[in-house]
Formats: C-alpha cells, structure tokens, sequence
C-alpha cells in the first residue's frame, strides 16, 4: 500500500506558451472550466479530475503524462 | 479579485447586514413574544436575500467599469469541490452550535426566545464561516 502523498506536477504553463502563447483564458473555454481553475493548476494549488486531465492533454493534442507527471 | 472571491463577498458583506440589522431589533429579545421575535428573523433572512442580490448587482457592475470587461461566471468541478467543503464546515459548525444551544438552554432553563434567535444566528454565523473558507480556498 502507498501512504506516500503524491504531489502531482504539470506542465500546463509550457505548453501553452508552446501553443502560440495560448492564454489562460482560452484554454479554459477550450476545456470548459473558469480562468481560475486554470491558475490554480498552473500554481500546483489544484489537481484536476481525471476527466479534466484528459481534455487538457487532448487540447494540447498530448498523452497525458506528458501533461501530468509525478516529479 | 477575481468573479469567485467578489461573490463570496457579496455574501459576507449581505449576512453580516442582516446579523447586525437583526441584532439591533432583538436587543430586548427576552421580554419580546415569540411571534414578534419570528417576524425579525424572518424580515433578516429577506434583508439578506436583498442585499446578496443588490451588492452583487453592484459588484458586477463597478467591476466591469473597473476592468472594462464583463467575466462569465463559470462553474466547474474546482468549484462544486469547493462548494461541498464549505456545506461540510457550515453543517458541522450549525451542529455543533444547535448541540451547545439546546444544552445551554435546558441547563440554564433560558427562554425559548434566545433558542429561536441564537439558532437563527448560528445559521448565519455558519454562512459566514464557510463564505471565509471558500475565499481561502479560492485565494
């Protein structure tokens, strides 16, 4: 059994900027959150649902872990 | 300040009126009939109504001076979460304030009048504190 707390990273930021520099607010209509939901992601201060994750991942046209990842 | 953390105040700022509107009108609760004290309660809980409605008119609309843009209000699984841990803080918080008050009440043998406005104030203390924790977690 794992009791280790799993801090899961993201490199959401990077690869927005890597998509001509998409903003916060268009990746949130993309995968239909609010802007804040975004920040918190970005920040480490929120991990999303898997299902969220996944949207994220394919707005990037990514693999998920790619986009998520255990540091 | 983002659209979260404004409506969170507008329900801070709307509960706190009412509690204090209230409070002002029960300052001679023990000597007041039940029907009398019931009919504050329930004009503070519509005071309240009016004025979350009314400040987040006016929240709305100085912010989109401000920022010369109007922020659609999303909701999305961070805030349901959000949403389900501020219900959790305030049913515990309303529990353990009813438990405290009808202890205190058959203890003391106080009047049914301070039952009736001490849990009606619990809601609102309730409110408040879970209002806080949403901006806490919204921050």
């Amino acid at each position: 059994m794992i009791k280790k707390k799993i801090h899961i990273e993201n490199a959401v930021r990077k690869l927005r900027f890597n998509s001509d520099e998409m903003t916060q607010q268009g990746l949130a209509e993309l995968v239909g959150v609010s802007r804040q939901t975004i920040v918190a992601i970005e920040k480490y201060k929120y991990t999303p649902s898997l299902d969220l994750a996944f949207k994220i991942a394919l707005a990037f046209d990514r693999e998920i872990q790619e986009v998520f990842f255990i540091n | 300040m983002n659209i979260k953390i404004r409506n969170t105040l507008t329900e801070i700022i709307s509960a706190s009126i009412a509690i204090i509107w209230m409070y002002s009108k029960l300052n001679a609760a023990a000597n007041m009939s039940i029907a009398s004290i019931t009919q504050v309660l329930v004009q503070g809980i519509g005071i309240s109504i009016l004025a979350t409605i009314f400040f987040a008119i006016v929240i709305a609309i100085v912010s989109a001076i401000i920022t010369k843009s109007e922020e659609k209000n999303v909701v999305d699984e961070r805030d349901n979460m959000i949403e389900f841990y501020a219900w959790r803080l305030s049913g515990v918080i309303f529990g353990i304030s009813l438990v405290i008050i009808l202890a205190l009440l058959g203890w003391f043998n106080l009047p049914i009048n301070l039952g009736i406005i001490a849990i009606t104030f619990s809601v609102f203390l309730a409110s408040i504190c879970s209002t806080f924790l949403k901006i806490y977690l919204y921050r």
